[in-house]
């Protein structure tokens, strides 16, 4: 566990010295922001409507709070670093190290979004205030249990992301993967809660990962209730448990199909 | 004059049929980019069936629109990113002094810069913006004010990511900024002109051009008045000759880099 720490703290006082670089992101999340702050304007008719339990600055919080693990945790960057080092066969030299490579990825990845996350945090508190207002009902006290189902929520995106990954093994590009896999996350749990969907097909939507992901942390924060947050918090360790488990399965079989070809 | 465009055209379609072919040398990777480019796109109707439950119309605009709106937008960026794709990365080119390749060629610089890469996943798109526009049924003059446009609506995108890539010429970072700024029009541009007001509006028609790249033409398709049209092409010939120029004029402070690279 000592050298995960290791390249954790690395990569985390690297990263420091580029964050101006990650404040130039900002706009980009500015603008999803802004157009779903117009939209839900629009959708709402009237300021106390309720839209599948959630009042207006609740929806534009959950969209905003979504958006901001989106962006704070760059999880494209965990698919594109492992893939990069699949095609081009770096993983060749990473995998003789002594550590898991699946490991030393979440640790760099960890420490990549140590510094991005807590300055999209402020970014993302700064517009709420600014635009929707304060978030009625939230619970500066329970702020502890928020950030560990973040924490999970962010590491079980990540493994599920680097099994995908993985594929590139067998395949030379599994990007197109990785675009489906995204989207489902978007258009299921980033742009709205899982209570907006049939009744029929929240059972199911609760099975996927977008519950632990993005649901679960982005939830707990709109609308934060003890139950619900050891709910989360089960389901996610379940989620991890068993995203490990594929990750290092499918490394282990990809590993021997690995073909070097000297240059 | 005449002669010359048509060696630059001939040019363009070579240079499209040979990164077509490199890019197809995988062929699985091929046919898997370009299908699941169209599921990718596909998935995004979701959201509209979701908000369609919630009100019969989303910032004036029925699902039929937001279709037409959906298939104009990927087919304006998939025409754009596969016939121009450099143009999306050009700050990279210049901030790394990458541009010295094409310099030195026999040809237009620009032309053989910005076509000098295709994106392939950009098919998909195509592909998925015209059957998108063809479900909506414009009828047969909808259909061809549908292509003109995907033509203008990439005249327009090109012309904007050149625009803002050139001006790394003079200002360092541009890079991420020009990517950021190109996506956050496509983010604008698919999502109704309805939902925006008073000076965020004007901005969105005339300064990020989205209005004219897509929500003009949408209203068009629908409903057509000459004089917008007029308004849309004199408005992507006004950008793209003033992309053109600020490319040259900064191509004049262009210092190369040392790096060597091999271009294959």
């Amino acid at each position: 566990m000592r050298k995960y720490m290791v390249i954790y703290r690395s990569v985390l006082l690297e990263n420091l010295q580029y964050a101006a670089n990650v404040a130039m992101g900002f706009l980009g999340y500015f603008v999803f922001i802004f157009i779903f702050v117009k939209l839900w304007g629009y959708m709402y008719r009237t300021p106390e409507e309720l839209i599948a339990g959630y009042t207006k600055e609740q929806m534009i919080w959950y969209v905003m709070m979504t958006e901001m693990l989106f962006f704070g945790s760059n999880a494209a960057s965990v698919a594109r670093e492992v893939a990069g080092d699949i095609r081009g066969g770096n993983i060749a030299y990473l995998m003789n190290r002594p550590y898991h490579y699946t490991l030393y990825i979440l640790a760099k990845y960890t420490g990549e979004w140590s510094v991005r996350l807590p300055m999209y945090v402020a970014l993302a508190v700064v517009i709420g205030m600014v635009m929707v207002g304060p978030l009625p009902h939230f619970r500066l006290t329970a702020v502890w249990a928020m950030a560990l189902c973040v924490i999970l929520g962010l590491t079980i995106n990540a493994v599920f992301k680097m099994c995908i990954s993985l594929f590139s093994f067998w395949i030379e590009d599994a990007t197109p993967f990785q675009w489906l896999y995204d989207k489902l996350i978007l258009v299921v749990g980033i742009l709205f809660p899982v209570e907006i969907f049939p009744q029929t097909l929240q059972p199911l939507l609760k099975l996927t990962p977008i519950y632990t992901v993005c649901y679960g942390p982005a939830k707990l924060i709109v609308d934060f209730s003890p139950e619900k947050c050891l709910e989360i918090l089960v389901v996610q360790i379940l989620y991890l448990m068993v995203g490990c488990e594929m990750m290092f399965l499918i490394y282990r079989k990809g590993v021997k199909k690995l073909y070097v070809n000297g240059g | 004059m005449l002669t010359a465009v048509k060696n630059q055209l001939r040019v363009c379609l070579l240079s499209l049929k040979y990164n077509i072919m490199r890019e197809m040398v995988n062929k699985v990777t091929f046919l898997t980019n370009v299908c699941f480019m169209v599921l990718n796109n596909a998935a995004l109707l979701v959201q509209w069936f979701i908000l369609f439950r919630l009100r019969e119309d989303v910032g004036g605009y029925t699902l039929r629109e937001i279709m037409l709106l959906w298939g104009l937008t990927a087919a304006s960026f998939g025409l754009s990113h596969i016939l121009f794709a450099r143009v999306f990365s050009l700050s990279e080119l210049i901030i790394k002094g990458k541009l010295d390749a094409y310099l030195v060629q026999p040809k237009n610089v620009l032309v053989s810069v910005i076509t000098s890469s295709t994106d392939i996943s950009a098919i998909g798109d195509l592909l998925y913006g015209v059957a998108l526009a063809c479900a909506c049924s414009p009828g047969i003059g909808g259909f061809f004010l549908f292509l003109l446009f995907t033509v203008t609506g990439t005249i327009v995108f090109t012309a904007f990511a050149l625009l803002i890539g050139s001006l790394s010429f003079w200002f360092l970072r541009m890079d991420m900024l020009e990517n950021q700024a190109v996506m956050g029009m496509i983010s604008f541009a698919t999502y109704p002109d309805g939902i925006f007001q008073g000076i965020s509006r004007f901005l969105l028609y005339y300064i990020i051009p989205v209005g004219m790249a897509v929500w003009h033409p949408v209203h068009m398709i629908n409903s057509f008045h000459a004089g917008t049209l007029f308004t849309v092409l004199g408005y992507a010939l006004l950008l793209l000759t003033a992309a053109v120029c600020v490319f040259y004029r900064g191509l004049r402070k262009y210092s190369s880099g040392n790096l060597m690279t091999a271009r294959m």
